[in-house]
């Protein structure tokens, strides 16, 4: 193990017993929660917004704040556990969820009482087959345990849990698709204005928080705000689980505190490049986020200001280390061809662009394309881009005007290859 | 009421209006495709965009509700150029097959296009394939590759008639709207499907390839199918009417119309016309002209009714003009004292019927502008009084409806007034069932809601006016110019009303061959 | 005409269960078609039919989710449906080298179901296990760490010829 990282969330994740009831609660499991009842709800959103966590799904929205969005009354609030995790070269989520269900749980019941909400789904896409039936026989134990239902431990505290199955749309991970798909329709975001906190799941407020987030408020609680705080940097406080995939030699989930040189992720918690190989790009936050060359990703940190600063972005914490034996191109088009699979389809200019930027590459990677298609590829990108209900279009948009931008030359390679090909066959 | 200003106009609207409405009740100009003012907002084709001062980022003017102070403006640089992507992202996959499209001519594409087209195709890649020459029902045909996936049509089975037939199936670019497993779009509303698509996806099976749009005129009505008396738009050219849709009136049928009312204009035309008087009886017809035989007609009528005005009988249907039954019971009950009056309506058994939306039973336009016609001529008589006692009545002028199609007990009327002397019958149209008639009568041609003006007063008391759009038959007359000549006026018939053609004369129709 | 369609009695009792399990009847839908998919292998088109009657729900909007969805299969698969990661990380690993070679080690084009009616191979979006690339979906078990022998060796285990 580095000394880069820590264990806070994770402490427990190597233990096999940490999976279930019996051995959670033999590490401290749900104490936490006796304490949070015992303590008032706004003290709660108090301690969460003083601690400076922010969205672990991706967009990085500080919590506290999004939890005081909520309507100040009695209205009934949903609290929706996003475990939709869809963002390619994203997996930290199902690591928690198999090894530790019930600290999203107990994360999950603090958080509601928090915001005083009865009701909560853990919206879990439908491949996560193996971590649902072990969030499922959690959720049991938990029934079981009276951590779930009525009068939770004593304490007049009603909270209904249950686990909803996706079926294969990464758009669900969006907030509003998700509610969308848990109302039993096409997994399609909705309009906003209206605000899921004033108008959600079935038109209730309705807080949509990713598994780390919820988990690492057991932390909080735990330990309060400031030690929370000791973690990461001023604006990105706190420990972050990164998924970290691609050519490094130790690929994994690690926890690290948010601030961490790139540079220190790559080579020294994940054990570098393989031999005889030179970095050539990182895409530092799942696939949606603007690549970045060696160069740039060896002078950045991995915080949310440092990295919109380079020009890319820290979303789901998802790390691709891409080492020189890859091909741009072929990358472009492969990141393409899935958002244009996965645009549901609702806002012309994602859902046409998509397709087109995608066809585009696939044509320069065929060696069909023009120096032309290349500028296209940009231009149309840059027209997708804020101009729809959700952020897919975006996502789709800045890998392909950061590729095109950044790897030029390897595009107009093929532009040209292309070109001496069709001569050839011209003259043959 | 909050005020705002847009594109430099101050406009001041009530509480919670959208600033596409604000834009509309200002008149100026705005993209949109999804939008629909009878819908609810979708916010998906991305087009209406707008500058609103103090955001970032530019904003859909459909699902922003105009607050106090706020500027708004359409015509940014940056507005601009996202409309004209907007509009080219739209274009890149539809097949641009306008001059075999019904749609050309009033396309949302085109439109656009004339005023932010792009002008540079630059989508080089193949198209998306899908499907083409759905039969979605009785009504509609889909062609998918032309939908650009606005949604109004799914909305509008969902939200207006909520019987879902419709849905968008897939998603991204591969999504499709349309029925499932081929069940069909088959609602009385399915036509306003084709009328809220913006482009050529969803086409009218009666009117598709009938008409060029460019050659029609059209001309503001009410629809005479039933009481609710819809606010309709006809289109016609030289050769007769083509097709009918809806005007927007809050109060009667905000933006629909039904299916059934769709198909009043079909009997407007020549071919189901009677076109002079008929006189004869059970089948033997003689073809007389109109003018002569209904004055000729009108003084033995008179002279009939001086005498005895007991022995006349006049069955009225609410498919007249309250000009016209103003007109009529002035000379009938008012100056020949006639007070055997009866009201023939459609179907007693479904005349109150309604199906929630708009269609009513009473197969009337203007069967309350009748009643009030009546009220203080002491109303009508029970038309159980005429059984049995048809031959005491010298003569029977019957009012008889313009649409009879909708008149079930037609035959059993014929067979009824087989029985009396002699028969008057003012008909628009020419029906076997008619001609069938055992008494000597005189059908007489009249004119259909299209070729005269007037009112209707619907069910609930409201009066609506209209006015002439064209005219079909010539020699046919108004219910007025019957009262005229019956009472042995003249009519100046060389300056009736001709047949109003289209904008310019469409050859292809008159070359038209047959199948 | 399509043959009638029609869940277990055990099955249609769990669709009725979700009905009311959720604040919203239309919640039932992807339970619903997960339960038809678990009997049948896949969804096939006159289920909707069946299942709007069961639910009470329009067909077209049982329709919509079910052809939104990935996971719920438009047409019958092998007893082995294979997934191959092709996304990004996997790619970078040889995903879509390992799919092409268990195309041709068992016959098959990509989606369509061998001879023997044990196996599909297709190739999928991330399946959230990049720091295990290549990795393929058999059924519900994710399989992680692949290459070729160790692809071939695990569909073996699991009854592939």
């Amino acid at each position: 193990m580095s000394s880069l990282e820590v264990k806070l969330l994770s402490e427990h994740y190597d233990k096999p017993e940490f999976q279930g009831l019996e051995g959670y609660k033999k590490h401290g499991g749900y104490e936490v929660l006796v304490k949070a009842l015992k303590m008032e709800p706004q003290k709660i959103i108090d301690e969460v917004k003083a601690s400076g966590l922010r969205g672990r799904g991706g967009a990085g929205f500080p919590t506290g704040v999004k939890w005081g969005f909520l309507p100040n009354n009695d209205e009934p609030r949903y609290l929706l556990c996003n475990a939709d995790e869809g963002e390619p070269g994203t997996f930290k989520d199902r690591v928690m969820m198999e090894r530790a269900p019930h600290q999203l749980i107990e994360g999950m019941i603090i958080s509601a009482f928090a915001v005083k909400s009865h009701k909560s789904y853990i919206y879990i896409r439908g491949e996560y087959d193996e971590p649902a039936r072990i969030l499922r026989k959690a959720l049991d134990e938990a029934y079981e345990a009276g951590l779930l239902g009525k009068n939770i431990l004593g304490s007049g505290f009603d909270h209904d849990m249950d686990l909803y199955r996706g079926a294969g749309a990464y758009i669900c991970g969006e907030e509003t698709g998700m509610i969308s798909s848990l109302e039993g329709l096409k997994g399609q975001p909705k309009l906003k204005p209206p605000f899921p906190a004033i108008q959600g799941y079935l038109k209730k407020p309705t807080i949509v928080n990713n598994v780390e987030t919820l988990a690492a408020v057991k932390y909080i609680i735990r330990d309060g705000a400031d030690a929370y705080r000791k973690y990461g940097t001023e604006k990105s406080a706190g420990t972050k689980l990164f998924s970290i995939s691609g050519n490094v030699v130790k690929p994994g989930t690690y926890e690290v505190p948010l601030g961490i040189s790139l540079k220190d992720l790559i080579f020294d918690v994940c054990g570098g490049l393989k031999p005889g190989r030179k970095l050539k790009a990182v895409i530092p936050g799942g696939s949606s986020a603007p690549i970045l060359t060696a160069e740039e990703s060896l002078k950045v940190n991995m915080d949310y200001e440092s990295l919109a600063q380079s020009g890319s972005m820290l979303g789901s914490g998802a790390v691709i280390v891409i080492d020189d034996s890859n091909d741009m191109v072929d990358l472009l088009d492969v990141t393409l061809h899935f958002y244009h699979h996965e645009s549901c389809g609702q806002c012309t200019p994602c859902r046409e662009g998509t397709g087109w930027i995608s066809k585009i590459t696939h044509s320069i990677k065929n060696g069909e394309g023009t120096t032309k298609d290349i500028d296209l590829i940009k231009n149309v990108a840059e027209h997708m881009m804020g101009k729809t209900i959700c952020a897919l279009s975006d996502a789709a948009a800045m890998p392909a005007i950061s590729f095109v931008t950044k790897f030029r030359d390897e595009f107009e390679a093929y532009v040209n290859k292309g070109v001496e090909r069709r001569g050839e066959d011209a003259h043959a | 009421m909050p005020k705002c200003t847009i594109n430099g106009k101050e406009i001041e609207v009530p509480q919670g209006t959208t600033v596409i409405e604000a834009f509309k009740m200002l008149g100026d100009d705005i993209c949109h495709y999804c939008w629909h003012p009878g819908l609810s907002v979708a916010g998906v084709c991305r087009l209406c965009m707008v500058h609103i001062e103090g955001m970032p980022k530019l904003q859909i003017a459909c699902n922003t509700e105009v607050r106090d102070g706020m500027v708004v403006t359409n015509q940014t640089d940056d507005v601009k150029d996202t409309v004209k992507w907007g509009l080219d992202f739209h274009l890149i996959n539809h097949p641009l097959d306008c001059p075999i499209c019904d749609q050309a001519g009033e396309c949302g594409l085109q439109d656009q296009y004339m005023k932010f087209g792009k002008y540079d195709p630059e989508m080089a890649e193949p198209k998306v394939k899908k499907h083409k020459v759905v039969d979605l029902g009785p009504t509609v045909v889909l062609d998918s590759e032309r939908c650009i996936l606005c949604s109004r049509c799914v909305r509008f089975t969902e939200e207006v008639t909520e019987t879902n037939e419709l849905g968008i199936f897939n998603r991204g670019d591969r999504a499709e709207i349309g029925t499932v497993q081929g069940r069909p779009l088959d609602n009385n509303y399915s036509l306003n499907t084709v009328d809220i698509c913006p482009v050529g996806a969803l086409t009218s099976k009666d009117f598709r390839f009938r008409q060029r749009v460019w050659y029609l005129k059209d001309s503001e009505s009410i629809c005479p199918g039933c009481s609710t008396g819809c606010n309709v738009k006809v289109y016609f050219n030289e050769e007769g009417l083509w097709r009918v849709k809806p005007r927007y009136n809050a109060e009667v049928n905000g933006h629909w119309m039904c299916d059934e009312g769709r198909n009043t204009y079909k009997y407007v035309n020549a071919a189901h016309r009677l076109k002079k008087v008929k006189a004869g009886q059970s089948g033997d017809w003689s073809q007389e002209e109109v003018f002569p035989e209904t004055m000729k007609l009108g003084e033995k009528f008179r002279a009939a009714a001086e005498k005895n005005p007991e022995s006349i009988a006049v069955l009225v249907t609410g498919q007249y003009t309250n000009e016209e039954f103003k007109n009529f019971f002035e000379f009938v009950a008012d100056e020949l004292k006639v007070k055997n009056i009866f009201h023939w309506i459609n179907n007693p058994e479904k005349f109150d019927d309604f199906d929630g939306l708009l269609l009513r039973g009473d197969k009337n336009p203007n069967t309350y502008g009748l009643k009030e016609e009546m009220k203080s001529r002491g109303g009508f008589k029970s038309l159980e009084d005429l059984q049995g006692k048809m031959s005491q009545f010298e003569w029977v002028l019957v009012l008889g409806p313009e649409n009879q199609s909708q008149f079930p007990d037609l035959k059993e009327k014929v067979d009824l007034l087989s029985q009396a002397k002699s028969v008057i019958w003012l008909s628009a149209c020419e029906t076997p069932e008619l001609d069938a008639l055992r008494a000597p009568t005189h059908q007489i041609p009249m004119k259909t809601y299209i070729e005269k003006e007037g009112s209707f007063t619907n069910f609930k008391g409201l009066v609506q006016e209209f006015k002439r759009g064209t005219t079909v038959i010539e020699d046919a007359l108004t219910l007025q110019e019957v009262v005229a000549l019956l009472r042995g006026h003249e009519l100046d018939y060389r300056n009736r009303p001709q047949p109003i053609g289209g904008t310019k004369k469409n050859h292809f129709t008159n070359v038209r061959g047959q199948l | 005409m399509s043959k009638a369609f029609e869940l277990s009695k055990e099955g249609a009792e769990l669709v009725k269960k979700e009905l009311t399990r959720y604040e919203t009847k239309h919640s039932a839908i992807i339970p619903a078609l997960y339960q038809v998919q678990k009997e049948n292998g896949w969804v096939p088109p006159e289920s909707i039919e069946y299942l709007a009657g069961l639910m009470g729900l329009p067909e077209s909007h049982i329709n919509e989710v079910f052809s939104f969805y990935t996971m719920f299969n438009k047409v019958p698969t092998g007893k082995l449906h294979v997934q191959v990661c092709t996304n990004i990380s996997c790619s970078m690993n040889g995903g879509r080298e390992l799919a092409k070679k268990l195309c041709e080690r068992f016959n098959v084009k990509p989606g369509e179901v061998s001879k023997d009616g044990l196996v599909t191979i297709s190739q999928v979006e991330c399946l959230g296990s990049c720091d295990t690339a290549p990795m393929m979906q058999v059924n519900d078990r994710y399989i992680e760490n692949l290459d070729f022998e160790k692809a071939v060796q695990a569909l073996k285990e699991m009854g592939a010829q």
